[in-house]
């Protein structure tokens, strides 16, 4: 059974004090534990973190992003995903090894405007996001409604092993992919539903660090009180302890926001 | 010397087919009707330092102008009239596409189009702002700040520099031996009209008043009307690459007037509310 | 400079009808432009100021970007309208030095190894100045900067304390600045307890300087309280203090 303590704070605060192991957006200073960012703290005989409440996308290898293809040039799309570095996709990635710009038309595959979901193949501190739309649901969306939520609230609409929502898309018969990036397509063909999946992934955003707010969307889906589950009592932001690849990106052990896979316990 | 250039702003295909589903149904994507414009907040005499002021927000875009006064010489030709002066900058505050410098032909543009409107109108009556005729008369500055931009930066600009010079209280200067002096007293503006700038823009073959960022980044064409309280057009601009049919232009003179009016009054409305 | 005129009647009291050691009334608003990542509006007595932040974002053009950190710009600009005269729209020597200054003031509080690659932009925006309108500038960058997530050690909290009529006072305004007889603006960062902007106009003698010092900090402290509480009621709305 994990402790944990929960603070607001901004940065320069204290989140501990004490012999603790500093996680995610914090540094040690002497005996303090001291927060980088405005969040919620975390702290417990794992160590101390900082849940941040704002900030810009920054790229993860393996990230799941939503992105816009810009233009191409002979060998590759350039591609925004809402982040400060331009993302790329090589043609190699859609035609194959034996990719030829005499013989394969770039811009029918992909054209300026189109939206792709793709991971972030390769990323490191020297160059642009790589991406690639080679596994199975990755590749060109056609159609749906594009919305835009803080990245850092990503990790809440998507939930405890995605329950959230799973809750929100069941409910609204609506199929919704998420980006880490906080781009997010909604498509539906009940226009109804696409809106209400909407109005629910907005009030997450904006609610996201309170708590109750699982019975709360339920309420506003109308799913019915037999499906609430026990994860409504937890408190409001599932957090994994677990942090992938970025602590060897950064030299300071700050970092940007928490994976999704929650933990099961609290 | 003028460049094309890429659009900096590239609106997602999935964005532009449900804009076009939407307008071809007569709603555009923020809800609106086609000839609806956004709601118009203005909030005066913000800046006590200036003689008068104007905090403008038009939907998301918001401007902020400020009126100063000096005196110095006329215009060439205008011997016997006061100076305006009407610049505007788009601070890189207000977009993230905005690049610190001197202003590009969109900002000039902007300016002197904002300028246009309120001068061709004759909404100061620049003769009574003269102090020695030939020599010595008021310079009016107002100076416009855009702070966030959504679009529509011509009305919402004309909109700070009525609103700032309707509520502004112009200094009175007087010439005491042989120098200007500032009398400490306050003087209403000459005001004689309030003209009021509506923009129109075409998206395929669909015409819309008062876009926003969005629609913007989709426009082909753009004609900005400026009328005053006469229903009589003063001034006119029309920007990019597309062009508009002569029962277009018609249509939208006729719009500008009719909605003119409606704004005008909301104008003053609010105008009154902030003194 | 020497003082010609008193500015401090025989109640102690200045010419905007505050005692020598009162800072000026101030309030800070965050997010208020729509587009920027993170922005706050500072009124600190009459100063009324903008402060927007980008980033981290692209840098243009690719050759300025630095390999392993961020860099930082930073512009202090102030709008024609802000002054008593009206200023002329083209950038001026003042504002360069003072651009620069604010960057120094900014980024030790900035983890910019973070963010290698990229661009942080800051840009200030004065619509009214009235004396400490660089403090007030750093102090609602500050803000912006925690607003737009950027990875901070800490805050910055500026201030400026001075000499009137032979007396250290805190927090200058436009008259005292002009006329008085020093003037020290100081930034600090709260936690660390280091500064990281020191400025002065004037003359102080050893004692005058040590007291003038810790006036101006004791203001960044009070300043300090007042950026919390900004943005904790823009992040936490009531909900405020330890949950658990």
């Amino acid at each position: 059974m994990q402790e944990t303590k929960r603070k607001y704070v901004i940065p320069g605060d204290i989140v501990a004090e004490g012999n603790l192991k500093p996680l995610v957006n914090v540094f040690r200073n002497g005996n303090s534990i001291i927060s980088t960012r405005i969040g919620i703290t975390e702290s417990s005989q794992d160590g101390a973190k900082v849940i941040p409440l704002s900030g810009v996308y920054f790229p993860r290898a393996n990230d799941i992003v939503i992105g816009k293809i810009l233009d191409h040039s002979s060998l590759s799309w350039s591609i925004d995903i809402n982040s400060c570095f331009l993302a790329h996709l090589p043609a190699q990635d859609v035609f194959g090894r034996d990719f030829s710009p005499a013989q394969d038309d770039m811009g029918r595959q992909l054209s300026s405007g189109d939206i792709i979901v793709a991971r972030i193949a390769i990323f490191d501190r020297t160059r642009d996001p790589i991406l690639t739309i080679q596994d199975n649901d990755l590749g060109k969306i056609p159609t749906g409604e594009l919305i835009k939520i803080s990245p850092t609230r990503v990790p809440r609409l998507i939930g405890k092993r995605g329950s959230m929502i799973q809750t929100i898309e069941h409910a609204t018969t609506t199929r919704i992919t998420i980006g880490q990036n906080g781009i997010i397509v909604v498509s539906g063909k009940d226009k109804e539903g696409v809106t209400l999946a909407i109005n629910a992934i907005h009030i997450v955003e904006v609610e996201a660090h309170t708590s109750n707010l699982t019975q709360r969307i339920k309420q506003l889906l109308n799913v019915p009180e037999s499906e609430i589950e026990s994860d409504d009592t937890q408190p409001s932001h599932e957090v994994n302890d677990t942090v992938t690849n970025a602590d060897e990106f950064n030299s300071t052990e700050t970092d940007k926001e928490g994976m999704i896979n929650s933990n099961g316990s609290k | 010397m003028s460049i094309s250039k890429k659009s900096p702003i590239i609106v997602e295909n999935l964005r532009k087919k449900q804009m076009r589903e939407s307008i071809s149904a007569g709603k555009r994507l923020d809800d609106r009707g086609l000839d609806e414009t956004r709601p118009i907040e203005i909030e005066v005499n913000v800046i006590k330092k200036a003689s008068g002021s104007a905090w403008v927000k038009l939907g998301k875009t918001e401007v902020v102008a400020g009126v100063k006064v000096e005196t110095g010489e006329p215009f060439e030709g205008l011997e016997n009239s006061g100076a305006l002066i009407i610049t505007a900058e788009v601070l890189p505050i207000a977009s993230p596409h905005i690049e610190p410098g001197p202003p590009d032909e969109e900002t000039i543009e902007l300016a002197r189009v904002v300028d246009r409107g309120v001068r061709e109108s004759e909404m100061l009556d620049l003769s009574k702002l003269v102090l020695v005729p030939g020599k010595i008369v008021y310079t009016i500055f107002v100076d416009c700040s855009i702070i966030n931009v959504d679009g529509n930066l011509f009305d919402a600009t004309s909109y700070a520099v009525v609103a700032a010079l309707s509520s502004c209280k112009l200094p009175v200067f007087e010439i005491k031996d042989d120098q200007v002096v500032d009398t400490g007293k306050t003087q209403e503006p000459p005001i004689t009209t309030t003209p009021v700038s509506v923009t129109t823009v075409k998206i395929g073959e669909y015409l819309l008043l008062d876009p926003n960022i969005e629609e913007e980044a989709c426009m082909d064409a753009r004609l900005t009307i400026t009328t005053n309280s006469k229903g009589s057009i003063v001034a006119m601009q029309k920007g990019l690459k597309g062009y508009f049919t002569v029962d277009e232009v018609k249509g939208i003179a006729g719009k500008a007037r009719t909605k003119g009016e409606d704004i005008r009054a909301k104008l003053q409305e609010l105008i009154k509310i902030g003194k | 400079m020497v003082q010609s005129r008193s500015l401090i009647d025989e109640k102690g009291i200045r010419s905007d009808g505050r005692v020598i050691d009162e800072l000026r009334d101030v309030k800070i608003e965050v997010g208020v432009v729509n587009n920027a990542d993170g922005s706050a509006l500072i009124e600190f007595g009459k100063n009324k100021i903008i402060a927007a932040v980008y980033g981290p974002r692209e840098v243009h053009p690719k050759h300025m970007a630095l390999s392993d950190r961020s860099v930082v710009r930073c512009r202090y600009h102030m709008s024609p309208f802000s002054t008593d005269t009206r200023k002329s729209p083209a950038p001026s020597r003042r504002e360069t030095e003072i651009s620069k200054v604010i960057r120094e003031a900014l980024e030790p509080a900035l983890i910019l190894e973070d963010y290698p690659r990229a661009a942080i932009d800051i840009f200030i925006e004065v619509l009214q100045a009235d004396g400490g309108s660089r403090c007030a500038g750093i102090t609602a960058a500050a803000v912006a900067l925690a607003d737009a997530g950027i990875n901070m050690r800490d805050m910055v909290s500026a201030c400026a304390a001075g000499k009137v009529d032979d007396k250290i006072v805190i927090d200058i305004n436009d008259t005292e600045d002009k006329e008085g007889g020093a003037d020290m603006p100081v930034a600090y960062m709260p936690n660390l307890e280091k500064i990281t902007l020191l400025q002065l106009d004037g003359e102080l003698n050893s004692d005058e300087f040590n007291k003038c010092l810790e006036e101006a900090i004791r203001g960044c402290l009070k300043v300090h309280e007042i950026q919390r509480s900004s943005l904790m009621e823009k992040y936490f709305g009531d909900e405020k203090g330890l949950k658990e």
